[in-house]
């Protein structure tokens, strides 16, 4: 294994940042390898990647119209 | 730094939204979660020198809203809360719960998926219920990295921490949340066949393929 290669276990510490993007440029590409060549850290690395969606989509796209009014007005008073 | 009445206005009301979605998965009721907002946007309009550039406003209005709840609540209990990182430290020898590690079957990937169709089932009031049932320094995490989408770094500097306690927190976090979701599941038969079957398969060490295909 080269210092550019990782292995499961590593796969598995680094799975949230490599979903979050946040793993800088060598490190994301040395798992996307062990992706290619992993099936069952792929499947986990999907599996969390549904999830944070799933997550994701419990934000509330409506804004309620009451609040900004009373921050509209409050900003008004500074 | 320097910014206009103007200026503070616009990025408040561009980031209203998100203020109060934060607020109210912060606080639990919109009532609160609105009076939140409000008497954040006040303290930052009074605290306008500790910003230190416009790409820093999100975090630094949120670290406000954050610390406004933390301590609005302390007042309202009249006590002192238990201090986070304890509370971090004290889980930290625990493994992090994975519902894929409850779940998956590698011998099944050609004609099942246990773990998929976990969540394929989830709900969003299984999702609601269980993100409002994490204590709040996990709660938190998980709002700003999967709701709002903030980055480490924001994420570190809204809540005023190293940005590795955000890695090993948000793992925490994110844990906890699918260990209430496997719970949830569990007590309501929701987690499905396919997830009693692959759990009786690994324990008892018998592939579930074979018993797939007679079905």
């Amino acid at each position: 294994m080269t210092k550019h290669e990782i292995d499961c276990e590593k796969a598995l510490q680094q799975i949230f940042q490599f979903i979050d993007h946040e793993l800088d440029g060598g490190e994301r590409e040395a798992m996307q390898r062990h992706l290619h060549t992993c099936k069952s850290c792929f499947s986990r690395a999907e599996f969390e990647r549904r999830l944070k969606g799933k997550v994701g989509g419990l934000r509330e796209k409506e804004e309620v119209p009451e609040v900004r009014s009373r921050i509209s007005r409050l900003l008004k008073t500074f | 730094m320097a910014i206009s009445r103007e200026a503070f206005g616009e990025k408040v009301l561009a980031l209203v939204g998100s203020l109060h979605g934060v607020a109210c998965r912060l606080t639990g009721n919109d009532t609160d979660a609105e009076d939140l907002v409000a008497e954040s946007v006040a303290r930052a309009w009074k605290a306008l020198d500790s910003l230190e550039s416009d790409a820093a406003f999100r975090a630094w209005i949120f670290r406000i809203l954050h610390n406004t709840f933390v301590s609005e609540r302390r007042r309202a209990n009249a006590r002192p809360q238990c201090d986070p990182i304890g509370g971090e430290n004290l889980d930290e020898a625990e493994p992090v719960f994975s519902i894929f590690e409850q779940m998956h079957q590698p011998f099944l990937l050609w004609f099942s998926n246990p773990e998929q169709e976990f969540l394929d089932r989830l709900l969003r009031e299984d999702l609601e219920r269980a993100l409002a049932t994490l204590p709040e320094h996990h709660r938190v995490v998980v709002i700003l990295a999967d709701l709002e989408e903030f980055n480490y770094r924001e994420i570190a500097d809204t809540l005023g921490v190293p940005l590795g306690t955000v890695r090993s927190r948000l793992a925490r976090a994110r844990g906890t949340l699918q260990k209430l979701l496997w719970e949830q599941a569990q007590a309501r038969g929701l987690s499905g066949a396919a997830a009693t079957g692959a759990a009786e398969g690994r324990t008892a060490g018998v592939p579930r393929a074979k018993s797939g295909k007679e079905a």
